[in-house]
């Protein structure tokens, strides 16, 4: 059975080669995009020409206003991100750690995760109003049940005979949570990491787009109203190279350090 | 599961329950008591915070609501409507994947040219496209069912292609050698390999699916689970937006120990390659 941890050696060479293939399929996409438009009689709000969303582009990246917005979107993931996880890590060890705390909170737990963060959108804008506090509340939420459940896997997934091993050499209290149980836990957190960011990215975007008042999802929804096509394509490809950029330069690079370098590859 | 805390906290104070017959019973009593206590923290909190039952509701306005609702008939109304989206939308984004995935992963050469675009589209996520999809369409449920196929087609297509990728070459000339034909190099070798890979993917599908079809009824719909939620925080009436996120999330507890859990096990965890992670 061929293991999907055979990857990296495709993937090694196709690097090495240098995949300049690849860019066919880009440059094809590209071309109908810049014919399209000239050949037929498309309207503006359909499909923007080229010329127009690079403009756009130019112009927002002179007035700032793009970075502003991209600053104020990754600063809210960050610290939802931070607010998330202060409160996941706890909670999931307690659950992991003990049989009374798992068995009184998590069929609640599973039942609150269930329900999706953005589902809480409309209440969070009653409660905090449009802007940074509802955007903010979904996105903690959504981050927050995606790592409780890499946490608690992770505690669990660490062997009983290394707790033994913790004791028998005379640690106590903290230190066991300190050498033994964030250590192992970290491992499937930084696995599930990038599916847990995927969720609170798309929590983000979606959040920005029903109660922001800022930020990059906030202002490819807002063009939509005054159809400003040139706009909302500026805003679609920045939050997809955005992801990528964060998944090459973060994610990437993490797993590799860490989990690969383990050998606790899962995929 | 708890094994490793029960082998380490033999002295908690569940271990006396042992003797007793409650023993057998005790995780359902726990579970039931956890709920009880979200309840009446939520019935305090209402209390302490002496808000309008429109803006803060309580479980007795809600529960009224919920029996309200489906004895008007608009809650199954809602449920059915969320429904028929999700299961038609994963539907055809899955064939939508599986067609191109067989189209593009038939040649390792194909399937390296694409990968690239496919990722640069997944990335793109569907969330960002609703924008797009509107002015194309207007408000309504066109926008949902494109946004619904796009967020399962990507993943599955992804993983499928990166799949085919990773199949090692010495087993396909290993078969080759022996004598197969291309069509029983794909039959026996490819499609087995990347069959862990699809399955994947369309759990991340299904997972990214349900929340996009949360966002799309709040942003493109007069019906639905979405729409209720919406709605009811629309007409400060915040009973029916909780009656509504209640009912969602059943159904995709219905939908995910139902449909994905056995499908996965049937598929993944029977030849060990077991990649469940997380599902916030």
């Amino acid at each position: 059975m061929a293991a999907p941890a055979s990857a990296p050696a495709p993937a090694a060479r196709m690097r090495a080669s240098g995949n300049w293939i690849a860019l066919l399929p880009f440059a094809v996409l590209v071309a109908v995009w810049l014919v399209v438009p000239l050949t037929m009689d498309v309207p503006f709000y359909v499909l923007p020409p080229i010329g127009t969303v690079i403009e756009t582009l130019w112009d927002k990246l002179a007035s700032g206003e793009l970075w502003s917005d991209v600053l104020s979107s990754l600063g809210l993931l960050f610290a939802g991100f931070v607010i998330g996880n202060a409160l996941a890590f706890p909670l999931g060890i307690a659950i992991a750690r003990s049989r009374f705390v798992s068995q009184l909170v998590q069929p609640v737990v599973i039942f609150m995760q269930s329900i999706a963060g953005i589902a809480w959108v409309p209440l969070a804008i009653i409660w905090f109003g449009l802007g940074v506090g509802s955007v903010l509340f979904v996105i903690v939420n959504t981050i927050f049940f995606a790592n409780l459940y890499n946490v608690i896997a992770g505690v669990r997934s660490i062997s009983p005979t290394l707790f033994r091993a913790v004791r028998s050499h005379g640690g106590r209290g903290w230190q066991i949570y300190w050498h033994l149980v964030i250590p192992g836990a970290l491992l499937q957190v930084i696995v599930g990491l990038r599916t847990s960011m995927a969720y609170g990215w798309r929590a983000l975007v979606a959040g920005e787009m029903i109660a922001g008042s800022s930020g990059i999802g906030f202002r490819t929804m807002e063009a939509v109203q005054w159809y400003k096509s040139d706009v909302v394509v500026l805003g679609m490809l920045i939050i997809g190279v955005l992801w990528l950029l964060m998944d090459r330069i973060l994610f990437v690079p993490l797993e590799a350090r860490t989990v690969r370098r383990w050998g606790m590859i899962h995929r | 599961m708890s094994t490793a805390a029960g082998v380490i906290q033999s002295g908690a104070p569940w271990a006396l329950a042992g003797r007793l017959p409650l023993r057998r019973h005790m995780p359902l009593i726990l579970g039931i008591a956890g709920f009880a206590i979200v309840i009446a923290l939520w019935e305090i909190s209402a209390l302490a915070f002496g808000l309008s039952v429109r803006l803060y509701p309580t479980p007795l306005s809600v529960l009224h609501t919920f029996v309200d609702l489906i004895r008007k008939g608009i809650l199954p109304v809602h449920v059915t409507d969320s429904l028929a989206r999700y299961v038609s939308g994963v539907a055809i984004g899955t064939v939508v994947a599986v067609v191109l995935g067989v189209l593009f992963g038939l040649n390792r050469f194909v399937a390296r040219m694409m990968l690239p675009l496919v990722n640069f589209l997944y990335a793109i996520v569907e969330v960002s496209w609703i924008p797009l999809f509107v002015l194309w369409f207007g408000y309504g449920p066109k926008v949902i069912l494109l946004a619904l196929i796009y967020v399962v087609a990507f993943p599955v297509l992804f993983n499928c292609l990166t799949g085919v990728l990773s199949v090692p070459q010495v087993y396909v000339n290993a078969v080759r050698s022996l004598g197969a034909t291309r069509a029983q190099v794909i039959r026996q070798v490819i499609l087995p390999a990347i069959l862990p890979n699809f399955m994947t993917g369309f759990r991340v599908g299904a997972g990214f699916a349900f929340r996009a079809l949360v966002f799309g009824e709040v942003i493109a719909a007069q019906t639905g689970l979405g729409f209720l939620i919406f709605e009811g925080a629309q007409m400060q009436d915040t009973s029916r937006t909780v009656v509504g996120m209640i009912s969602m999330g059943v159904l995709w507890l219905f939908f995910d120990r139902v449909y994905l859990r056995p499908l996965e096990r049937a598929t993944l965890e029977r030849w060990g390659m077991i990649a469940g992670e997380g599902q916030g």
